[in-house]
């Protein structure tokens, strides 16, 4: 944990010092984890804020230290799955956005081929998100939480509050439909080549 | 087609692992703190106002609750039509001309069946 309680149980009396200190200390983790769930640079201090502003109106109701860090996870997963909602209200992702060309250099950039760095990271970034576009944004969070924050499943249960089996058949499913999702493109990609 | 599948598996595997790095952590904004704020405050007011709101509609109702209670207490007179009791109202409209549909049977017997 970042921050001891004591620092938490001042906040909770409404001190806003304290409440800065909090916030200061994990702002940068939250944008991490924000930045890679939206994947759009100019909303992230937005969502990450939405994060903090929820935090400030339910810190009373806060009882013990252990659960704070897990408390914090749920509510940025909320605010990005807000997000998210949000945003496929207005532009659907969906697999055939995902060009042969995008698959191509994404894999490529994935093996270390590299060509220009920048370039390279936003097609990975296109790529991953039209593919995470093949599974429903509240299986896409959890996927990233598990296969690119790595948090391990005794996390994902405290922040989920569901037992480790569900969590499984949910990752399970939403890792099948973004392989399968991910095998057509990349047959797309074969048939483009073979052309 | 295991194989196949296991190297689409650990493409997919080396493509989200490029995507964590793809997506570095940004730095803070210099206005990231004086805009949570802005938004905390404005939340707080937006809140407040809506609490005000909410008290002055429970004060308005109970003082048209108190209102009506004391005019619904005033005593009123009445019109005639309501001074009377049920049971006069019952007889001033049960007038001779009306048969008295309770009034006793009367049986008159005849000796001629014998």
């Amino acid at each position: 944990m970042l921050v001891d309680f004591e620092l938490i149980k001042r906040a909770q009396t409404g001190d806003s010092a304290a409440f800065n200190e909090i916030v200061l200390a994990y702002r940068k983790r939250i944008l991490g984890t924000i930045t890679r769930l939206i994947a759009r640079p100019e909303d992230v201090e937005d969502v990450a804020q939405e994060v903090f502003l929820r935090l400030y109106f339910s810190l009373d109701q806060l009882r013990t230290a252990e659960v704070f860090e897990p408390w914090l996870h749920r509510l940025t997963v909320n605010a990005a799955y807000d997000y998210l909602r949000k945003q496929r209200r207005r532009q659907e992702f969906r697999m055939s956005d995902l060009s042969e060309q995008q698959v191509m250099l994404a894999d490529a950039a994935a093996g270390g081929k590299v060509e220009h760095d920048e370039q390279r990271r936003k097609r990975v970034r296109e790529s991953v998100q039209s593919l995470l576009g093949a599974v429903s944004e509240a299986d896409r969070i959890l996927l990233v939480l598990k296969e690119v924050e790595g948090l391990s499943l005794k996390e994902l249960e405290k922040v989920y509050k569901v037992n480790e089996n569900a969590l499984k058949v949910r990752l399970f499913r939403a890792r099948q439909r973004v392989l399968k999702a991910y095998e057509s493109a990349v047959a797309r990609e074969a048939t483009g080549q073979s052309r | 087609m295991n194989s196949m599948r296991g190297n689409v598996d650990a493409r997919l595997d080396a493509l989200l692992r490029a995507y964590r790095e793809a997506c570095p952590t940004p730095e803070p904004s210099a206005n990231f703190m004086p805009d949570l704020w802005q938004r905390i405050e404005s939340r707080q007011s937006f809140t407040f106002s809506l609490q005000r709101m909410a008290s002055a509609f429970v004060t308005a109702a109970l003082a048209l609750s108190l209102a009506l209670g004391v005019y619904m207490s005033i005593p009123r007179s009445n019109p005639a039509s309501y001074s009377q009791s049920y049971l006069e109202a019952l007889a001033d409209a049960n007038t001779l001309d009306i048969p008295d549909y309770v009034s006793p049977v009367r049986l008159e017997l005849s000796d001629t069946g014998r």
